[in-house]
């Protein structure tokens, strides 16, 4: 018989705190301050506006939540007024804080020049909800839910809003039940492979182990992805949830956290949440007097990229160094000190919960039929609107690029959008109606790997960003086995002598046989995908290999050594600013005389260009048969 | 369960992987980081099979066999990607041998592999006659490399004890990792760092034995490539003999595989999967056995004086010695290192043929020590087996003799001594510690006229009772007479020796001699125990100063310019304003060194310096290279042999190779300066290999550099690029080719038809270098020559080259056993040389 008794007066308990805040007789003030709005400042605006209330004689509730994913606008600050719907607001940086506290609590007014929205559905009071921001607007936001809405540090926020409904249900339904569930789901692990929940965790639970083991990879390791780690500061309460599930479901005695040394806070709220799992008998032994017994244990990971690969987080947990072994065995067979383990993605087990909480039936209506359910990314680069997004699989790409990220920086064009992360591919631009789903992305010979989407534009070489993730892959290969620890490094020197215009020819099927021979012929994962980066521009953007190696050209003006600086004499007016930098004193020139530069001698530094005055712009550059000049910009009048 | 491999059904066991399955039914399947006594990694890729419903390409060596399984071993992709995979590790290896178009030709030339320091192809290294990676490289048909090799520079490390290590040749299968965790339980060495600059090490940068190592040497065995090896061993090349026997150094009787080439131990190992042995059983047999000290002749005292003799006058001398004290006045002291044959004759000898009850079998103790003195006072005369009586009760005794494998005190004031055979030398059967008969077996032949103890006694035997004593023909009849049927190896042991996990617990005493006097390695793992681990390691080169007045022949500058070869400035004013083109100097690097030429690579007569180039290949070149800068050299003398004869040639190929690249900057620059057209052709292996392009191309017309993997200008050697230059119409009047003998053969073969006179520089083994003593003989048509006086240049088409190679093999053996030994960090790398010499003084 299972004690709902004690969750109920638990649930209870959750209510009334969370009233507190919903029928606040003090206003309540939101700071956004995971990782992202702490680098944007948020604990220092939070400390300025605390102060300027005291000394204003104005009083508030502050409450530190996580991160709604609108990077662009952090810190972003969210305010619950007495009376009425909250409002937020960004960016409110540290030298915002006056002028915030100044509108928003002392002339009790809305700043409608740092305003987000106002959290609701429709317009309210004149004012836009933020629902409709073009941002969120296309975003279906499931297990980003709580994220940015509350205290992550705070066990009854959680409770108030269905927290561990979908553990109660699970112990209720029992395990044959939940299983079917997450069948029914479609759900597939969000880690990069993309396999299906259900198989996996059934493939353990077949297993007649006496101990078996579910581990939650936190190890995100790919440059520049954070989803992860907003889901863990967010809103910890929601991936363990999703540990119990899962561990229940297997028959798991025991749980690791995997999760990166990098990622302090997500630590610390990790901690936090477990200890108040003990607290109130969510974890340990017989939880909830079920009979079912399990302890979460956290491991911190040491930086190493290749141990979010299954395998070597096991050796890395047994106290190994992080090596991945070959399979079979798989980890559900044999893993963790030799026992049937399981391993799932953090933002995997947070889809669990919601799965367990809200039933297969409403998750089913998200995605595509094979692809189920909402993503997140971590949406970067030459984009308008950079940020953690979530959206429903199966969207075409052009959509999140130019709807949800806002389209392209200074209104360039798009060149490509690399998915994936370092193991991924880059699609080109006019695949951008390709949906977003594991087999299209497959099949354009990128992967959807944790979330990474990095959008690429005219100014990027394409050559220049293969050689850049290679170089990524290459020095975190775990150096076991040959073709990875041989071949990345073979492959990056390739790269870079097309990179320094010494390519020749030949070097492109050296590089694809050295592709070929390291995605084959690899131990893991890492090494498999590792080519990826290459092979994908290789099939869409040959011509500007073929273009460096040919002609020493490279048309984004990226590659140094293939780019030549000259001085237009019809522009230059002879200012000498150019002459006076140029570290090695090889442009000549009288005074109110066209300068030239000496090729012969020149550095290629660059420093002419960016001394130019860009009234007269008259520096430009020349890479094989292109030209490229710099726009004469207006001097700005002086304002009186 | 049923398998399919190949389209042929085989029933696979339980457990078993695709591997190990195939391989059991004589399906080949190539591979290498896998071993059969370590558990399956899948590092090296190359056992890569296909198995269908499986995605990739799984290893087979970690893929456990499933019912129903079909796998393909051999088909075409299959071929291509492991063929490209150890393409990759090659690149990582020093692989241009392996590439090369002469690689047969070059095998049946110098078969043997040279003893260098840093091993930079085949032919130089040790590994070379027993090389996985050789086997592999032939079956998968590697033929070329892809981009230029990735060599890591890596110091080559020499000082730990037993064991040396050339990670520049380590293709990180963690074989030896592997088997450190698997023997030892612990990680003395493992993977440092990662991506490519993962190599294998001791953590922290700790040496071997502050890492804990035992020096089991297992993961020397477990190597495929050179890059560990044991230091004694390594040079000897492929063992014609290897058998399986009982280690005797303590009762733990481990069963050994001892090695040996010429009847002579080089290596032991020992035979289990599971368990090491101990640092003696791997390290200490050989050049225990081997060691010079060993007693080889028969000695008898006269007047005072030990004078050798035959072994039939040794035991007549003895029958002698004895007659007079038959009874209770005799005693024979042995220990139980003597196999119970020997104990058997010797106890039957004291009984029966003087009739004594005093017959001793002392048991050593934990260390191995023995020592006896409670002699019965009556006791007059004495017959030992080792040297374990007190040299204080030596006066007690009219009579001693002294069977013996070692000089001692003892033996010193023996009236007779008679070298004996002894462990792997015997064949017998011995006792081990729970009581269990142990087969010896003999695997190599003792030095000089030493036989085994029991046929010494017997002799005197033979001598004292003609008619009584029972003649035994052999060994055999002995162990029969005991009544032993079966003497089995141990190799079904429970637990590890010892001695094998803890470095304290080996035994330190044979026959009363310590081990480690005879064993160079083991003063250096003393040295460790005694504290001098904790110093720092590091390389001390310390900032010298050069004074405005140099001493003689001190260096005055000293780098590596390529793997393997250095290049020395050295003040000699004399011989700078004497040098011409082609001579050459003989250095002496202390005053016990042998002299060694080397070829005038350059001097400057105003400085008074000349430049040598110099590769390490062997112990007076190793001895060369460690000399510091601002030390001083012995003696240098020259300018040796016939200069060049500089004159108007027309147009000259200098082909160099190797050394041979430093040889020739004089030479072309001279030649130059005359009028000729000098092209310059420089070979090396690869990339990395290559040195002094810009000095070469400053004193040619044209120069050209080849690698034999193409790393670096054209492929192939320097006879190839030759042949180009002739194709396309070059006219070339005269070749110069200064290299190694096998690139200055192949040169004088392949130009041979061409009409072309063709000169090389011979380098034999040489002297006085002055035509006296005639060590560099050689052949040049059919007449005999000297090569320091009528040299260094002959025609190369007259050359008699098997010659040459086989009068620089002439000492070969000397020379292995000379770099052999472990040589203590004080005595070749750091420390001075000259301790008379004025250079000390400085601040």
């Amino acid at each position: 018989m299972i004690a709902e008794d004690t969750m109920e007066i638990l649930y209870e308990r959750a209510q009334e705190e969370w009233d507190k805040i919903e029928n606040n007789t003090l206003p309540v003030v939101f700071v956004g301050s995971a990782t992202c709005g702490r680098a944007g400042g948020a604990l220092e605006t939070e400390e300025i506006i605390k102060n300027l209330l005291i000394q204003n004689k104005k009083y508030a509730i502050f409450v530190e939540v996580g991160c709604l994913g609108l990077c662009v606008l952090e810190p972003i600050i969210m305010v619950q007024p007495t009376e009425g719907l909250p409002i937020c607001y960004g960016p409110i940086r540290p030298e915002n804080a006056e002028e915030f506290v100044r509108r928003v609590f002392i002339e009790e007014g809305v700043w409608e020049e740092k305003l987000i929205g106002v959290m609701s559905t429709d317009v309210y009071r004149g004012l836009p909800p933020i629902s409709k921001h073009p941002m969120l607007e296309l975003q279906v936001r499931n297990v980003l839910r709580n994220c940015g809405l509350i205290d992550p540090e705070n066990f009854y926020h959680y409770l108030a809003h269905n927290g561990y409904r979908g553990f109660l249900k699970s112990l209720n339904i029992g395990t044959d039940a939940v299983l079917e569930e997450v069948k029914k789901s479609g759900l597939r692990g969000r880690g990069g492979a993309g396999f299906p929940t259900w198989k996996k965790w059934s493939f353990a639970r077949d297993t007649s182990a006496d101990i078996k083991y579910l581990i939650c990879n936190a190890d995100e390791g790919d440059p520049g992805a954070f989803m992860n780690r907003s889901v863990l500061e967010g809103d910890p309460h929601s991936v363990l949830e999703g540990m119990l599930i899962a561990g229940y479901t297997i028959g798991a005695r025991y749980g690791y956290v995997y999760c990166r040394a990098e990622y302090p806070l997500a630590l610390r709220r990790l901690e936090i949440a477990i200890q108040q799992m003990y607290e109130h008998g969510l974890l340990g032994k017989n939880i909830l007097s079920s009979g079912f017994s399990f302890d979460i244990t956290i491991k911190k990971g040491a930086g190493a990229f290749v141990c979010g690969e299954e395998t070597a987080l096991i050796t890395s947990i047994e106290g190994h160094r992080g090596m991945p072994r070959p399979r079979p065995p798989f980890p559900t067979n044999s893993g963790l000190w030799g026992k049937p383990t399981v391993i799932q993605n953090v933002e995997t087990l947070a889809n669990v919960t919601l799965i367990l909480q809200r039933g297969a039936d409403w998750y089913v209506q998200y995605g595509t039929e094979n692809s189920r359910g909402t993503k997140t990314f971590a949406l970067a680069g030459k984009i308008k609107r950079t940020g953690l997004v979530e959206i429903p699989l199966g969207i075409p790409l052009r959509k999140v690029i130019f709807d949800v990220g806002g389209g392209i920086l200074d209104d360039k064009e798009v060149k490509a959008v690399q998915t994936g992360g370092p193991s991924g591919g880059c699609i080109p631009a006019d695949m951008l109606d390709l949906p977003v789903d594991y087999e299209s992305l497959t099949k354009a010979g990128s992967i959807m790997g944790s979330g990474g989407m990095i959008v690429l534009d005219e100014d990027n070489c394409m050559v220049d960003i293969a050689r850049y993730f290679l170089s990524f892959t290459q020095a975190e290969s775990c150096g076991k086995c040959t073709p990875c620890r041989v071949g990345t490094r073979a492959m990056l020197g390739i790269l870079e002598r097309i990179c320094a215009g010494k390519g020749e020819f030949a070097d492109i099927i050296r590089l694809e046989t050295l592709a070929q021979t390291v995605k084959q012929g690899s131990l893991c994962g890492l090494g498999q995908t590792a080519p990826n980066p290459v092979l994908s521009t290789l099939r869409y953007f040959r011509h500007e290999y073929e273009e460096h190696i040919k002609s020493n050209e490279c048309r984004a003006f990226v590659c140094g050594p293939l780019i030549s600086y000259h001085i237009d004499p019809e522009r230059c007016v002879g200012c000498t600013m150019c002459a006076k930098a140029c570290p090695v004193k090889v442009i000549s020139g009288k005074r109110k005389e066209a300068h030239v530069i000496d090729q012969e001698t020149c550095i290629r530094c660059g420093q002419c260009l960016r001394v130019c005055p860009a009234m007269y712009s008259a520096v430009y550059r020349r890479s094989g048969s292109r030209v490229r000049y710099e726009p004469i910009k207006e001097r700005k009048k002086k304002t009186g | 369960m049923n398998v399919v491999i190949d389209g042929k059904t085989v029933e696979g066991r339980a457990g078993e992987t695709i591997l190990e399955c195939a391989l059991r039914y004589g399906i080949s399947i190539p591979h290498l980081c896998t071993h059969p006594a370590l558990p399956p990694f899948g590092a090296c890729r190359i056992c890569i099979v296909e198995v269908e419903g499986m995605r990739g390409y799984p290893t087979s060596c970690s893929t456990p066999i499933a019912e129903g399984m079909v796998i393909r071993t051999q088909t075409e992709a299959l071929r291509l990607l492991r063929r490209n995979i150890l393409g990759l590790m090659m690149l990582e290896h020093p692989s241009a041998c392996l590439v090369c178009e002469r690689r047969d030709l070059c095998d049946k030339y110098r078969p043997k592999s040279e003893k260098v320091g840093a091993t930079t192809g085949c032919h130089t290294c040790n590994n070379k006659e027993v090389c996985e990676v050789r086997e592999l490289s032939a079956d998968l048909g590697l033929a070329e490399i892809m981009v230029a090799p990735n060599y890591h520079y890596k110091p080559i490390e020499r000082s730990e004890p037993f064991i040396d290590r050339d990670l520049n040749l380590c293709i990180l299968c963690g074989r030896c990792v592997r088997i450190c965790k698997l023997h030892q339980g612990k990680s003395v060495i493992d993977f440092v760092h990662r991506s490519s600059q993962t190599h294998i090490g001791q953590a922290f940068g700790k040496n071997l034995h502050e890492a804990g190592c035992t020096f089991c040497g297992s993961c020397i065995d477990v190597c495929p490539t050179g890059t560990l090896s044991d230091r004694y061993a390594k040079w000897f090349g492929r063992p014609d003999r290897i058998t399986e026997t009982t280690c005797i150094y303590c009762d733990e009787a481990c069963a050994l595989a001892i090695y040996a080439v010429n009847n002579k131990p080089v290596m032991a190992k020992g035979l289990y999967d599971k368990w090491p042995v101990c640092v003696l059983g791997h390290f200490a047999i050989p050049e225990f056995l081997n060691s010079p000290q060993r007693l080889r002749t028969a000695q008898i005292r006269v007047n005072k004086v030990l004078r050798p003799v035959t072994t039939e006058e040794a035991t007549q001398r003895c029958a002698e010695l004895l007659k007079n004290h038959m009874g209770k006045n005799f005693a024979f002291v042995c220990d139980t290192s003597s196999t119970l044959e020997d104990r058997h004759v010797f106890k039957k000898f004291t009984q029966e043929v003087m009739q004594s009850p005093y017959y001793f079998e002392i048991v050593p103790d934990r260390k191995g020590y023995a020592r006896f003195t409670n002699i019965p006072e009556e006791v007059k005369a004495v017959i030992t087996t080792g040297s374990f009586v007190p040299q204080e009760l030596r006066d007690k005794f009219e009579v001693v003799i002294s069977l013996d494998i070692f000089p001692s005190e003892w033996t010193k004031t023996a009236d007779v001594v008679c070298p004996v055979a002894v462990f792997a030398e015997v064949s017998g059967t011995v006792l081990d510690k729970d009581n269990q008969i142990r087969p010896l077996i003999k695997a190599c032949n003792p030095p000089g006229e030493a036989m085994p103890e029991w046929f010494v006694v017997q002799q005197i035997a033979k001598i004292f009772s003609p008619d009584k004593w029972k003649e035994y023909q052999a060994v055999e009849e002995i162990t029969y007479e005991l009544g032993i049927n079966t003497a089995k190896l141990n190799l079904d042991r429970e637990t590890a020796p010892p001695a094998s996990q803890n470095l304290k617990e080996r035994r330190e005493w044979f026959k009363g001699h310590k081990i480690e006097d005879y064993v160079s390695g083991l003063v250096a793992v003393r040295n460790f125990e005694e504290g001098q681990d904790h110093e720092e390691k590091a390389e001390v080169r310390l900032e010298v100063k050069i004074p405005e007045n140099p001493l003689p022949f001190m260096v005055l500058s000293r780098r590596e310019l390529v793997p393997n070869t250095y290049e020395f400035v050295i003040h000699a004013p004399a011989i700078a304003k004497k040098a011409l083109p082609g001579q050459f100097v003989i250095v002496m690097v202390d005053e016990n060194s042998e002299r060694i030429p080397y070829t005038l690579s350059d001097w400057d007569e105003r400085k008074g310096t000349i430049t040598l180039v110099i590769q390490e290949k062997g112990l007076s070149s190793r001895k060369m290279i460690s000399v510091n800068e601002g030390e001083c050299l012995a003696h240098v003398v020259g300018p040796l042999g016939t200069a060049f004869e500089i004159k108007h040639y027309g147009t000259v190929a200098i082909l160099g190779g190797c050394y041979g690249i430093g040889a020739v900057v004089r030479l072309s620059r001279a030649l130059r300066e005359q009028g000729n057209k000098v092209i310059m052709i420089s070979e090396a292996r690869s990339h990395y290999m290559t040195y002094y392009k810009k000095e070469l191309t400053a004193v040619s017309n044209q120069f050209i550099q080849t690698t034999i993997d193409a790393s670096s200008g054209e492929k192939g050697h320097a006879i190839d690029a030759l042949k180009r230059l002739l194709q396309t119409g070059e006219k070339i009047d005269l070749i110069v080719a200064v290299g190694c003998p096998f690139m200055m053969m192949i040169t004088a073969e392949e130009t041979r038809n061409m009409g072309i006179k063709a000169l090389c520089a011979l380098n034999p083994i040489m002297l006085d270098g002055t035509g006296m003593c005639g060590a560099c003989r050689i052949s040049v048509g059919g007449e005999t020559k000297f090569a320091c006086v009528d040299g260094p240049f002959f025609d190369a088409h007259l050359v008699d080259w098997d010659e040459v190679r086989d009068r620089r093999e002439a000492y070969s053996t000397e020379e292995i056993q000379a770099v052999s030994y472990t040589m203590p960090s004080t005595t070749l790398e750091g420390e001075h040389r000259h301790h008379h010499c004025s250079c000390m003084e400085r601040g």
